[in-house]
């Protein structure tokens, strides 16, 4: 099997953040990176279905060179190879990404999957996976929570976590899959694999070399505003205050 | 691309595996363990998983193949958890492994290593003994030349490891032992559990802190080793302790490192949400002062630490000054940084629920074990005799 994973690096979603002076944008001097928890399952995932199934997975990262560290990580948890394309990321929304991951896709021949974490925790968009599927014409199955494939019907099935339950999807290979959290948990690199990395390749590709012209966003950010600051808590008198309370000040009834 | 704590990329993804696993998986067990005196024999057997218990053995050996920058970064970070779990990592990475790997022989590392970088056994290394630590060379035990091998008698002291439950020993040791007078008298011997004549003296009880490793006593009584058990030659194992020496005190720096740095981020989240007389209490001088100097303290630990790590080369003796010098000022450091965590806590620093109360516990030991803060001071007194102008 040859499976693709989206492989994206996040400011660490346990950091406080501040925003740019002009609040468009989040202020990443000094920011610590980490991988995206949501593409570490989708990494875990492809690691798992390449242990069953044997094959190659290949990382595809969307940035600078500044975030060969994030790939080095993937690389050493397991991954076989990787393809970094060059762009900024304030050049970036969710459509533009899911044009270059489509053809990145057709650039690699012969996959069977491409896995992606359900969401990006930074933007929280939740499109990029069904955007690539729909650019590509392959069935997605997305936040699945347990993935099997059957290679000889060409076929997976897929877990899916819906509002109220569970549904269970069969998906023809080719297909996009996007993971959950409680997909599975993603290992820990071990050090002589952070070792190996060093030596795995980075494929260095641009939008010329993927003949992509229309880099126009289709989403610009207007502004950014910090969640407003918690106001104290106020203990009531009585029940009938409460109702008062709930209706013309905090407007909830 | 690479800082003085983290020199190349490798050392990075190091750092940050060893803090991931640590917060999921040594935070959350740290208390309980110290608490029960208990050592965590699965998590200990993780830390093979990772590839963390041979870090700077050869690959050809079951290591991973890094250098001292980067046992030091596995012990501060591990150690910022739970320094009682972190000690238990040295005596078996360190005292034994390294030890082994640097100053064995093919056959002797192909016998050990493979099975202790996997963490299929727990093994220590032997040199105090009940009435000798600093004056080693005043050791009691002695080895016997006896035919094809060597016959060993005496005990060994607050050996870490030295026992994995109250009645088991551990698996395997290195031991110190006198085959003649002198400095060319020291010799070194692999002995492992179930060789007739070894035993568990005691486990050790009551300790202050460390209480998530086990300490123990060893007892050598007609205990024959074959003579393929001698590590390197008759008569020189002052060198193999030497070279040894100087990276256990660097990584015991290390782990006074972690609990500086755990104490700092204590007292510091502790002193913007705790507010007095109507503001945080950072804002009240005597905090300030708490906060700032234990920073400014633990940020020239922390530089000399890796500065010297820097240049340590596993294979060799002769940075005494400098290893000595680090343990000398990171252990008293780490002990200040953590007493005024506790200050700054007050109550709350003085219960299990923030900590602090034990690490500083934990922080003493750095003081004695490894080497006391005394034998630091005569020892580097006596190297820097030779020293005039300082470059």
């Amino acid at each position: 099997m040859k499976i693709l994973v989206a492989f994206k690096r996040v400011i660490d979603p346990d950091a406080r953040i501040k925003l740019t002076a002009d609040k468009t944008a989040v202020d990443t001097e000094s920011v610590e990176y980490k991988a995206n928890p949501f593409c570490e399952n989708a990494l875990e995932e492809a690691l798992r279905l390449k242990e069953e199934h044997d094959g190659e997975v290949v990382l595809v990262s969307l940035g600078g060179e500044d975030i060969t560290q994030t790939i080095r990580a993937g690389l050493a948890m397991g991954a076989d190879r990787a393809v970094r394309v060059e762009i900024e990321d304030k050049a970036l929304d969710s459509d533009l990404a899911a044009r270059i991951f489509a053809a990145v896709y057709k650039e690699e021949e012969d996959v069977d999957l491409f896995i992606f974490g359900k969401q990006a925790v930074d933007g929280d968009n939740n499109q990029v996976g069904q955007l690539t599927a729909q650019y590509l014409g392959l069935p997605q199955a997305c936040f699945a929570s347990e993935v099997e494939v059957d290679e000889d019907a060409g076929e997976a099935t897929v877990t899916r976590e819906v509002d109220g339950g569970l549904e269970t999807l069969a998906v023809k290979l080719p297909a996009v899959i996007t993971a959950d959290l409680r997909l599975n948990t993603p290992r820990y690199a071990k050090l002589p694999d952070i070792m190996k990395a060093r030596k795995k390749e980075i494929e260095e590709l641009d939008l010329d070399d993927l003949e992509i012209e229309d880099t126009a966003l289709k989403i610009e950010v207007v502004s950014l505003e910090e969640p407003p600051k918690r106001k104290g808590g106020e203990i009531v008198g009585s029940v009938d205050a409460l109702v008062e309370k709930l209706k013309n000040e905090a407007r909830a009834l | 691309m690479g800082d003085l704590f983290n020199p190349t990329d490798e050392h990075r993804a190091l750092r940050e595996m060893v803090r991931a696993f640590t917060e999921k998986e040594v935070d959350p067990q740290a208390e309980k363990h110290d608490r029960e005196e208990a050592f965590n024999l699965p998590l200990f057997r993780k830390l093979g998983g990772l590839g963390l218990l041979g870090i700077t053995v050869d690959e050809r050996f079951g290591g991973s193949g890094m250098d001292a920058v980067a046992a030091v970064i596995a012990h501060e970070e591990l150690s910022a958890a739970d320094p009682g779990f972190t000690l238990a990592y040295l005596a078996h990475a360190m005292l034994f492994v390294n030890n082994l790997a640097v100053n064995g022989n093919d056959e002797q590392r192909e016998r050990f290593l493979p099975r202790a970088c996997a963490g299929e056994i727990v093994c220590g290394m032997g040199m105090s003994e009940p009435n000798a630590g600093t004056d080693v060379l005043g050791m009691g035990t002695r080895a016997r030349k006896d035919g094809d091998g060597y016959v060993l008698d005496g005990a060994k002291m607050w050996i870490t490891n030295g026992a994995v439950s109250e009645t088991e020993l551990g698996d395997a040791f290195l031991v110190y032992a006198k085959t003649g007078e002198g400095s060319r008298g020291l010799s070194l011997f692999l002995v492992e559990k179930g060789t007739p004549g070894f035993r568990l003296g005691q486990k050790i009880h009551g300790k202050l802190g460390m209480r998530a490793s086990t300490t123990a006593e060893l007892v050598f009584e007609g205990c024959r080793v074959p003579a393929a058990n001698l590590v390197g030659t008759e008569g020189t194992a002052v060198i193999s302790m030497m070279r040894n020496l100087e990276l256990e005190r660097l990584t015991l720096a290390a782990m006074s490192l972690g609990m500086a740095r755990r104490a700092i981020e204590v007292m510091n989240r502790y002193g913007s949400e705790r507010k007095a007389f109507g503001q945080p209490i950072r804002e009240f001088g005597q905090v300030a002062r708490h906060i700032a100097e234990s920073w400014a303290e633990f940020q020239a630990g922390r530089a000399y630490v890796y500065r010297v790590a820097g240049e340590l080369d596993l294979g060799t003796a002769g940075n005494r000054v400098d290893s000595d010098g680090v343990k000398l000022y990171c252990s008293t450091m780490a002990k200040h940084v953590c007493d005024r965590a506790i200050q700054v806590l007050g109550g709350y620093g003085y219960v299990a629920e923030y900590q602090v109360e034990r690490l500083w516990r934990d922080a003493k030991l750095i003081e004695i074990g490894g080497g006391t803060n005394e034998a630091h001071q005569k020892n580097m007194a006596r190297d820097l005799g030779r020293v005039d102008r300082i470059r």
